[in-house]
């Protein structure tokens, strides 16, 4: 048999993308079920007791188990099987299905007493027989299909039969006009013999959201409430979604009120909008644009002294010009490069230790801080990650190698001047092939791979081998040390033992960089090609068929291994070409998940085929306008903030109060952890601390922390903890939990931390209070026992400048919750003060209840 | 309109409900309803306490030894008789011994997994560790399924846990106490009860100004979830952090001198004080996490720190648990990630054994004063059917009335069940 590792196989599957399937079909096909050439459908056909046809096992045999739910989960498609018979999950393994059917020690057919066979007396029978009772009537069309199979002597898929090329569904939209209306799916699978069937009988179907639409076994969708959601078609490998929408309001279409879309994001979402009805709201105030904005992109408050200029600032480009300041800060930088680290799992504890060489972790974050900030094309980023070797030139030597590793973690050079950085490869929790795809295919496609892994994946296209052959890219990356000898020698030079445990070898590592010594270091480098050749675990990886897997893209085209030294080369390239289906979309999601609470696709790493986007054209948009501005990140985020539907009001109105979906209205969302953290430390730090907070966040804030991540906690900062930020550890962008929780409204109200941050000596409390008149002392939250000078220590020294509490109310306001307090709450917090034991109490108690506030916790 | 599916699976609109059953969120009056249905499904046990010996401890040791192995497996130590006829323990253990009818050993524990973090996922989740999928904690799991009172942590880890509420979300996850109790000192715990010196009166009136100052959203509230469910932890945070009743629950002081020496000094037995506490007071899962059972090199010098706080601590828990009537409402399980090797190492230590381990279990639903399962003659395998770490996992839950083999979705939607692949460990259950 022939190594196909050689040979360039051409493309397999004619349609490749996430949506494109759809996209292929014409939306219109009156009459097309009808047209010559299409075989009708089973039900009609197999109807008729006196018919000879003889069913095909992958056409109808196997579909029809699905359909009647033999292998489901509970079912026979259980990893136990299920009264001695196991089907595939999900039915895409004929040949296991097919072996299981006839070949087992209990054969499921009985080619001599068709009727006698389990496979049609099990699903007739009642549940005592059958534990999952009864599926179907004797001599229904259902029997005559798998009778008739037997009857034929069962014959099983052969080598040259025609193959499943693709699902066509119509029509792709419904849109509804009252509640009960009815609509009927047609799909018709095409063949690569060019015979076209339909198989509507066949198929299954399931609906996205149960309280839109509901659709039965014959593919009738009823529509049961208003809103949009999808029906998905799913028979063999296909999966068609289609979009079943029934107006929230009457003023859809034609009574749609005049909208203004100022940019094409606008249009695109609008026009969703017009079709629901649902009106957009106002936009939001310049103080909560800037709140908004500033959190967003920088993931930092506003200074009170910026909302004030801004806020005097008459100007009618403002909006634009602070974006492109906000996108210029450093924060800018730190924040969105912690973003990408969550995705890519770069956690300490998770990066294998390398001999005394500080930290891997801040090194890698150090030098993506560094891209974003000088706005590499998110390609390059993304290659300098992809493609990175240990090396940092090809004739680098093995020691010269070692001698720089160590220079990058003394500090000694500059690891963000590397072109690639490799780390991503070193992850622990990244070692195997599998591992890697998986990984791989979450954060640079958006791509879940998971269910594959095992069996074909229940929402999406993916079969085992195509995960298996994608997994082939990985065979050969590699993590560890490349020349032993070598490194044994400089152990020894160093006269280090080989053999001593772990952490006493660690030390000694260390003693001898810190004495000036070079000690072997691990690198990720590529393995030689096998080119057919075949050695050891998962290297040229070995079917049970006889077959060496061969690399191919998701959906895509087979790679000739050999022909590259570096097989993630060609991998890298299809993630740059423009028709790639995933890699700019999977980032523009996610990016827009950020800024609108949910992705268009949503979850927003969750880009399978059943799950289809909420504005398809909006998705597609944004992609190829992304690519053609050779991926360029700010004008992605400048893009996206500049819309008006970014800047939309959280106030909503009758006809959008309900969406959650079409970016009818800002959502009010808890700020991220480290947002959060950064925002109780900003509000109450004084002024020397938040220049130093906005000059260095990569260093200084929470949003700019790497370090933290160990293997066994979220590092030790428990605030971080509570409110949700990422582990780091498992592919899901679900990681970070941005939901409220019990304990961190404790944190808030009533932790030590929190007390400590509102009074600390050098905060903005005591600093108010030093310019208060009559102010004696510090607040007695603080904890009086930690820290009893504070108060006299404000009470000593000569007031800097007199403020009224009036001054200072409004500064407390500006701080937390980034606008001036309303005449009523001015007049409600003067009160407070009066009436409050000492001004330093009475003004403590006023920040604390400004930062427990919602309106301080949610981004709005 | 369209809602997402979350981490767990559920519903966005639902999700604030199911929080509100993990416990941290619930009303007395569904705690009450909660409890009458407890009664109905009759569980044995309602709230666990589980011992985690961090490190891997050796079963050759303590509660599998091998008199009749050769020296070199045996080691150092000989076993003793205890209060159950037939049931032999390590001398060092001299307290346990007395009190053998009240714990059962499990021997003959075993799976495949070498490494510590790996290891120490498995036997505190039950699940064998996927790379895709972080299983949660069964403390995790308890609380997520067990009702508890309002102004106290279902999931108490003393001082920490390795393991969090994984796909569960972190709503469930371990209420930490980030320091173990010293014997005779006061004990509390972060942001519970009054902190810095505030009254009862501090906190009423800072609720009052705080509902002033926050009435921006007052239009929207009811619509938006996160809203929403601020507003309502904010209540019960209140009523945690006033709670007299959480405070005392923490404070291990309140103990007589008589029953906190009982304990040791050692933080095993006085963390063991704190768990009897809290499951007085109502907690349903109190891990308690200790260190320093990895011993490599010169196991027997280790053994004498670490076995007699052990001993102590162990046996003063159970007695306290059975004097207090909670004995039966406590199902205690201590357990490492694995065993050690069955043959003493070239430097006086054995190293990792996942083949043959320990585990011991005491309490509600347990038949005490009995060993089940065994390990070979020398120790280094189960000797017939081996016991999994799902297996007793499998038997602490069900022991609690919670269905094993129930089903959670994940955050892909994907189905598990809570202990993958488990079953009763045959002869454990009273």
């Amino acid at each position: 048999m022939k190594h196909v590792s050689t040979i360039a196989v051409a493309v397999l599957l004619c349609w490749g993308g996430s949506s494109h399937a759809a996209e292929l079909t014409p939306s219109k096909t009156p009459g097309l079920t009808g047209a010559p050439g299409v075989i009708k459908r089973a039900d009609q056909r197999f109807a008729n007791a006196a018919t000879k046809e003889v069913p095909s096992f992958q056409r109808h045999v196997l579909p029809l188990m699905g359909r009647l739910g033999c292998n489901g989960r509970a079912c026979h498609g259980s990893f136990q099987g299920q009264g001695g018979f196991r089907l595939s999950l999900f039915g895409y393994d004929f040949k296991m299905d097919y072996d299981a059917l006839t070949k087992s020690e209990e054969p499921r057919v009985d080619l001599k007493k068709p009727r006698e066979s389990l496979m049609l007396t099990k699903p007739t029978s009642n549940d005592d027989e059958h534990g999952g009772g009864k599926r179907m009537d004797v001599d229904s069309w259902q029997y005559r299909v798998l009778l008739r199979w037997v009857e034929a002597g069962a014959p099983p898929t052969k080598e040259g039969d025609a193959e499943f090329v693709r699902l066509e569904v119509s029509p792709l939209e419904v849109v509804f006009k009252k509640q009960g209306e009815k609509a009927r799916l047609r799909v018709l699978s095409h063949w690569s013999d060019g015979s076209v069937e339909d198989v509507t009988p066949l198929c299954r179907f399931t609906t996205n959201d149960e309280a839109v639409a509901k659709v039965d076994l014959s593919g009738e969708i009823t529509v049961v409430g208003t809103g949009d959601t999808h029906i998905v078609a799913f028979y063999d490998n296909g999966v068609v979604p289609v979009s079943a929408l029934l107006p929230v309001t009457d003023k859809a279409g034609p009574k749609y009120p005049s909208t203004p879309t100022p940019t094409k994001v606008d249009e695109l979402v609008v026009n969703k909008l017009r079709k629901l009805g649902v009106v957009p709201s106002e936009t939001c105030t310049d103080h909560e644009f800037l709140r908004r904005a500033s959190l967003d992109i920088t993931g930092a408050l506003p200074t009170a002294t910026e909302v004030t200029s801004f806020l005097s600032d008459s100007s009618s480009d403002k909006r634009t010009r602070k974006i492109d300041e906000l996108l210029n800060r450093p924060a800018y930088a730190a924040w969105w490069a912690t973003k990408l680290s969550d995705i890519l799992g770069n956690n300490e504890g998770k990066l294998r230790n390398q001999g005394g060489v500080g930290s891997q972790s801040e090194q890698w974050y150090q030098w993506t801080v560094r891209r974003i900030a000088e706005n590499a094309h998110y390609d390059d980023l993304v290659a300098g990650i992809v493609l990175a070797k240990g090396r940092t030139s090809s004739d680098q030597s093995f020691e010269d190698y070692c001698r720089q590793t160590i220079a990058f973690g003394l500090g000694n050079e500059d690891v963000t001047e590397r072109a690639t950085m490799p780390h991503y490869w070193a992850r622990q929790n990244m070692r195997t092939s599998n591992e890697k795809a998986l990984s791989f295919s979450y954060a640079f496609l958006g791509v879940r791979l998971q269910c594959a892994e095992c069996h074909k994946h229940p929402f999406d296209q993916w079969s085992q081998t195509d995960f298996q052959q994608f997994t082939a890219f990985f065979n050969r990356v590699t993590y560890g040390p490349t020349d032993r000898s070598q490194a044994e020698k400089m152990l020894a030079a160093a006269g280090i033992d080989k053999k001593l445990p772990n952490n006493e070898r660690q030390k000694l590592l260390k003693k001898a960089i810190d004495a000036g010594k070079i000690v072997p270091q691990d690198e990720v480098y590529i393995t030689a090609s096998k080119s057919g050749a075949r050695r050891g675990n998962d290297k040229g990886k070995n079917t049970g068929a006889g077959r060496v897997i061969t690399p191919k893209v998701l959906g895509g085209d087979e790679v000739v291994d050999a022909q590259y030294d570096d097989p993630r080369q060609p991998l890298m390239d299809w993630l740059r070409q423009k028709d790639n289906p995933y890699f700019a979309k999977a980032l523009v999601n996610r990016v827009w998940a950020h800024y609108f609470n949910v992705g268009i696709v949503e979850p927003a790493d969750d880009m399978n085929l059943a799950n289809a986007p909420s504005n398809k054209e909006l998705l597609e948009w944004l992609a190829s306008s992304f690519i053609e501005h050779d991926f360029d990140l700010k004008w992605l985020h400048r893009t996206i903030v500049g819309s008006r539907t970014y800047q939309l009001s959280w106030q909503t109105n009758s006809t959008n109060e309900l969406d959650l979906r079409n970016f009818s209205h800002a959502v009010p969302r808890r700020m991220p952890a480290e947002v959060v953290y950064d925002a109780v430390v900003t509000a109450t730090a004084g002024e020397s601390e938040l220049a130093k907070r906005a000059d260095e966040p990569a260093t200084v804030c929470a949003i700019g922390m790497s370090r933290g991540y160990t293997q066994r906690n979220n590092g030790n900062n428990y605030a971080l903890t509570v409110f949700g930020k990422p582990k780091r550890e498992t592919p899901c962008d679900c990681e970070r939990s941005n939901e409220p929780s019990l304990l961190q409204t404790v944190y808030l109200r009533n932790d030590k931390e929190m007390f400590s941050f509102i009074s600390r000596s050098n905060g903005w409390l005591q600093d108010a209070l030093k310019r208060l008149p009559g102010s004696e002392g510090s607040a007695k939250a603080d904890g009086g026992k930690e820290n009893p000078k504070q108060g006299k220590k404000g009470a000593k020294s000569e007031p800097v400048v007199q403020a009224t509490p009036a001054d200072v109310i409004r500064e407390a306001y500006l701080r937390t919750f980034s606008r001036f307090p309303t005449d009523q709450e001015l007049a409600n917090a003067e009160k407070y003060l009066v009436e409050s034991s000492s001004p330093a109490d009475g003004l403590n108690d006023l920040v604390w209840a400004l930062l427990n506030s919602k309106e301080f916790l949610v981004n709005h | 309109m369209a809602q997402h599916r979350y981490c767990d699976g559920v519903k966005r609109r639902d999700l604030l409900k199911v929080g509100a059953l993990g416990g941290l969120g619930l009303s007395l009056v569904d705690y009450l309803r909660f409890a009458k249905a407890g009664e109905i499904r009759k569980p044995k046990a309602t709230s666990a306490i589980y011992i985690r010996l961090g490190g891997g401890p050796t079963h050759m040791d303590t509660f599998d030894m091998k008199p009749d192995a050769p020296e070199e497996y045996r080691g150092k130590l000989k076993p003793m008789k205890t209060n159950v006829a037939g049931m032999e323990i390590c001398e060092k253990m001299p307290h346990l011994a007395k009190v053998a009818d009240k714990f059962t050993i499990l021997r003959g524990v075993s799976h495949t997994l070498a490494a510590h973090e790996l290891g120490t996922k498995f036997t505190l989740t039950g699940n064998r560790p996927l790379p895709s999928l972080e299983y949660p904690s069964l403390g995790s799991v308890v609380s997520k399924e067990l009702a508890s009172p309002p102004d106290l942590p279902p999931f108490v880890a003393i001082p920490n846990t390795n393991q969090g509420a994984g796909y569960l979300g972190l709503q469930y996850g371990p209420f930490s106490t980030n320091a173990a109790p010293k014997l005779g000192q006061s004990f509390s715990v972060r942001g519970i009860g009054l902190q810095g010196g505030m009254t009862l009166a501090d906190v009423s009136r800072r609720e009052k100004l705080l509902a002033q100052v926050d009435s921006t959203f007052r239009s929207i509230e009811k619509k938006s979830d996160v809203l929403t469910g601020l507003d309502e932890f904010s209540e019960q945070a209140y009523n945690m952090i006033t709670s007299k009743r959480a405070r005392d629950a923490f404070d291990i002081a309140q103990e007589s001198k008589q029953v906190a020496e009982r304990f040791g000094d050692g933080e095993v037995g006085q963390s063991a004080l704190l768990a009897v506490r809290l499951v007085e007071a109502g907690s349903r899962f109190v891990t308690i996490t200790t260190g320093g059972w990895d011993m490599h090199q010169d196991i027997y010098g280790a053994l004498d720190k670490r076995l007699p706080g052990l001993d102590q601590g162990l046996a003063a828990l159970l007695t306290t648990l059975e004097e207090r009537g909670l004995l039966d409402s406590t199902v205690v399980m201590v357990s490492g990630e694995f065993g050690r090797t069955p043959k003493v190492n070239v430097r006086g230590g054995r190293d990792h054994w996942p083949r043959a381990m320990f585990m011991v279990m005491a309490g509600g639903g347990i038949k005490m004063g009995q060993v089940i399962g065994a390990s070979d003659d020398k120790g280094q395998g189960p000797a017939g059917d081996a016991i999994a770490p799902g297996d007793v996992a499998s038997s602490l839950l069900h022991c609690l009335g919670i269905d094993f083999h129930k089903e959670y979705q994940t955050s892909i939607g994907r189905p598990i069940m809570i202990v993958r692949d488990g079953k009763l460990v045959p002869g454990l259950l009273a």
